[in-house]
């Protein structure tokens, strides 16, 4: 019986097919991002803000009329599960586009993949630097911390700061670039380095390079590391008597609420550059931090924001393209010029965010960021 | 005769996943060759960080042609095999173990400190040189190889010194030889796999190669079974596969993925695949 209704439904299933229109036909892409293991936070929020994006895309249509079909896929924060979704959703899925991966490791791998079968593919979090050389269907809305880091020593220097002293993990990709990055800006914003010291992510003893770096009476201290090694450099740099008059300055990794639910009053004073601040005044800003709120009950993060927009340019550039084909797609998202609620957003030639305009430097305060003044 | 489009497409889309399955059973040999001899060596995943940082610096830095580059990506593992198995002999049981995880721990230091293996941001941009066909050929002699020798008499020594250690050795089998035998050719068998995995995957990176990898190296052989190096390999592709196949179930993956591998070690002790190897009668 079950055998029967099975064949019936198949022989059916091709008459289905051509019934519908082609027109009402969803336009596929697909997004790559890590919804599983210690690092999932980062993927859950992204996917909540392309999901949010894409039910104000779907309520209208683009296209005259067809609905974006979006196929999420996990890559476990794993290199090879990436590879694999990549190739299932281009295989299989026939996606016009990808959206993601998340981390910035994961597109060295996945991207040489994607820009070889021609599928654009738009990383909405990967900061480090090169992702864009991996090919011409490789682009990125996030900022690249070579973008913030001179914004956030500007604010520093305007505050008075001239020899900085450099900590960072050494142990991970993204705290790694961060300092690279954070280096080659302090040489060119003209302040004396007066140390370098490195620690592991993972390490909870900081004395023996703090100790040093008091020693030399640094005005700042620039921190390249995730929240947590950032949390437990400030708590330790406090007991060993660092004060106000040292400035401890962020990188994106510093950039998170969890730095104030840590170290609580020790990090009072650090300054981040971000890309995006909840508390941002524009009113398309305000309408996305209200709509996320209703939608999953939880405040949004940058991750959320930036993939909210990146939803937007890509629904935009399949729009503008006239036809669901990758090629055109590609030509038309290298054009886009929009406005989200990261402010306004086109790509450079490289295909990188073109405009740091939207900076924010944040200030943390009694546990909570706060624009600085 | 052509390939038809969908099979093509078909391809394509598990091209990845068919290369894992065969560097995942280069590796699971690699673990079954210390395992079948009572070894419980984990420096696999190190070896095969060798193997993939010098083959995928020989090509992106010397320019060398892959038929140089992959039987030359032996030589690193090999040289620190021999280095370590020396001093190591005497150990066994966990004590190797914690040295053997050591090993991983020292090279992964070492890669994220000197700049030519590119530190945290380790190594990308690597060409995919790596055939399909050259994985799974070199999979396939390994089983034979492997095969043909546990069925010989050196297999008698090998069971012989898993089973007892002290007996073998008063029998007459010369224990210590057959250990650094069986390290090196784990060295060579995850070295191989390590130059062919930086081939086809483009990238490389310091954390790849750590504790982590070297338990889920462990767990394929375990779950395989070391009585066959067939055993290993279908362990290897069993824990391959299941998180591909359970793509579709995203919230539960993860926990899926653990729960099955529980129940297989519970129901299957001796591996899914728990036979002996046949063996005439001498």
């Amino acid at each position: 019986m079950m055998r029967r209704t099975l064949a019936i439904a198949l022989l059916a299933m091709p008459a289905l097919a051509q019934s519908q229109p082609v027109m009402a036909q969803p336009i596929q892409v697909g997004a790559i991002e890590i919804l599983s293991g210690p690092n999932a936070a980062y993927g859950v929020a992204i996917k909540g803000g392309l999901d949010l994006a894409l039910d104000e895309i779907n309520a209208k249509g683009i296209l005259g009329g067809r609905k974006i079909q979006l196929t999420v896929e996990d890559s476990a924060a794993n290199k090879d599960q990436a590879i694999n979704a990549a190739r299932k959703l281009i295989g299989r899925d026939k996606v016009v586009a990808i959206i993601g991966p998340t981390l910035s490791n994961e597109m060295f791998a996945v991207g040489p993949v994607t820009n070889e079968r021609k599928i654009p593919t738009l990383g909405t979090s990967t900061t480090a630097s090169g992702i864009t050389e991996i090919g011409p269907y490789i682009f990125r809305t996030s900022l690249p911390e070579s973008d913030v880091i001179p914004v956030t020593l500007k604010a520093a220097q305007a505050r008075g700061v001239k020899t900085i002293a450099l900590m960072y993990a050494n142990d991970d990709a993204f705290s790694k670039s961060g300092f690279d990055v954070m280096k080659a800006a302090a040489e060119k914003a003209g302040l004396s380095i007066l140390a370098i010291e490195s620690f592991g992510s993972k390490d909870t003893d900081f004395s023996a390079q703090l100790t040093k770096i008091k020693s030399l009476k640094p005005d700042a201290i620039g921190l390249s590391a995730l929240v947590e090694p950032v949390s437990g450099v400030l708590l330790q740099a406090r007991s060993l008597g660092f004060g106000k008059e040292t400035l401890f300055i962020g990188g994106n990794g510093s950039n998170s609420p969890k730095l104030g639910e840590i170290a609580g009053p020790a990090a009072d004073g650090l300054i981040v550059g971000s890309p995006w601040f909840i508390g941002k005044k524009a009113d398309n800003n305000e309408a996305f931090v209200a709509a996320y709120k209703a939608k999953y009950s939880r405040d949004p993060d940058q991750f959320a924001a930036q993939a909210y927009d990146a939803m937007k340019i890509m629904a935009g550039a399949i729009d503008r393209a006239g036809a669901a084909e990758p090629e055109k797609v590609r030509d038309a998202l290298a054009k886009t010029d929009s406005s989200g609620v990261m402010g306004p957003f086109r790509f450079t030639e490289g295909r990188d965010p073109a405009t740091a305009a939207g900076v924010v430097v944040l200030v943390m305060k009694a546990g909570k960021f706060a624009v600085l003044e | 005769m052509s390939i038809p489009p969908w099979l093509d497409d078909l391809l394509w889309t598990y091209q990845n996943l068919i290369h894992a399955m065969g560097v995942n059973g280069l590796l699971a040999l690699s673990m079954y060759v210390v395992l079948a001899i009572g070894q419980l060596s984990l420096g696999q995943a190190a070896f095969m960080g060798l193997g993939a940082y010098s083959s995928a610096l020989m090509t992106l830095k010397l320019k060398l042609p892959f038929f140089v580059v992959l039987p030359a990506s032996v030589a690193a593992p090999v040289l620190v095999a021999l280095l370590i198995g020396v001093p190591t002999l005497r150990l066994s049981g966990v004590y190797l173990a914690i040295a053997t995880i050591g090993l991983g721990e020292v090279l992964r230091a070492v890669y994220l400190n000197v700049d030519v293996f590119g530190g945290a941001l380790g190594l990308n941009g690597i060409p995919e040189r790596a055939e399909t066909w050259m994985i799974f050929g070199i999979l396939a002699a390994g089983i034979t190889g492997l095969w043909l020798v546990g069925r010989s008499g050196v297999g008698r020594a090998m069971e012989a010194m898993r089973e007892d250690p002290t007996a073998a050795a008063v029998m007459g089998v010369n224990v210590p030889r057959y250990h650094l035998a069986a390290l090196v050719t784990s060295a060579i068998l995850a070295g191989l796999a390590g130059a062919l995995s930086a081939h086809v995957s483009s990238f490389i990176g310091p954390n790849e190669y750590g504790f982590e990898p070297a338990v889920t190296i462990l767990s394929f052989a375990l779950l395989g079974g070391i009585g066959t190096p067939i055993a290993a390999v279908a362990g290897a592709w069993f824990l391959t596969l299941l998180p591909e196949l359970m793509r579709d179930l995203p919230q539960v993956r993860l926990t899926l993925n653990g729960v099955i591998i529980v129940l297989a070690v519970l129901f299957l002790p001796r591996g899914l695949l728990g036979w002996r190897m046949g063996r005439k009668a001498a």
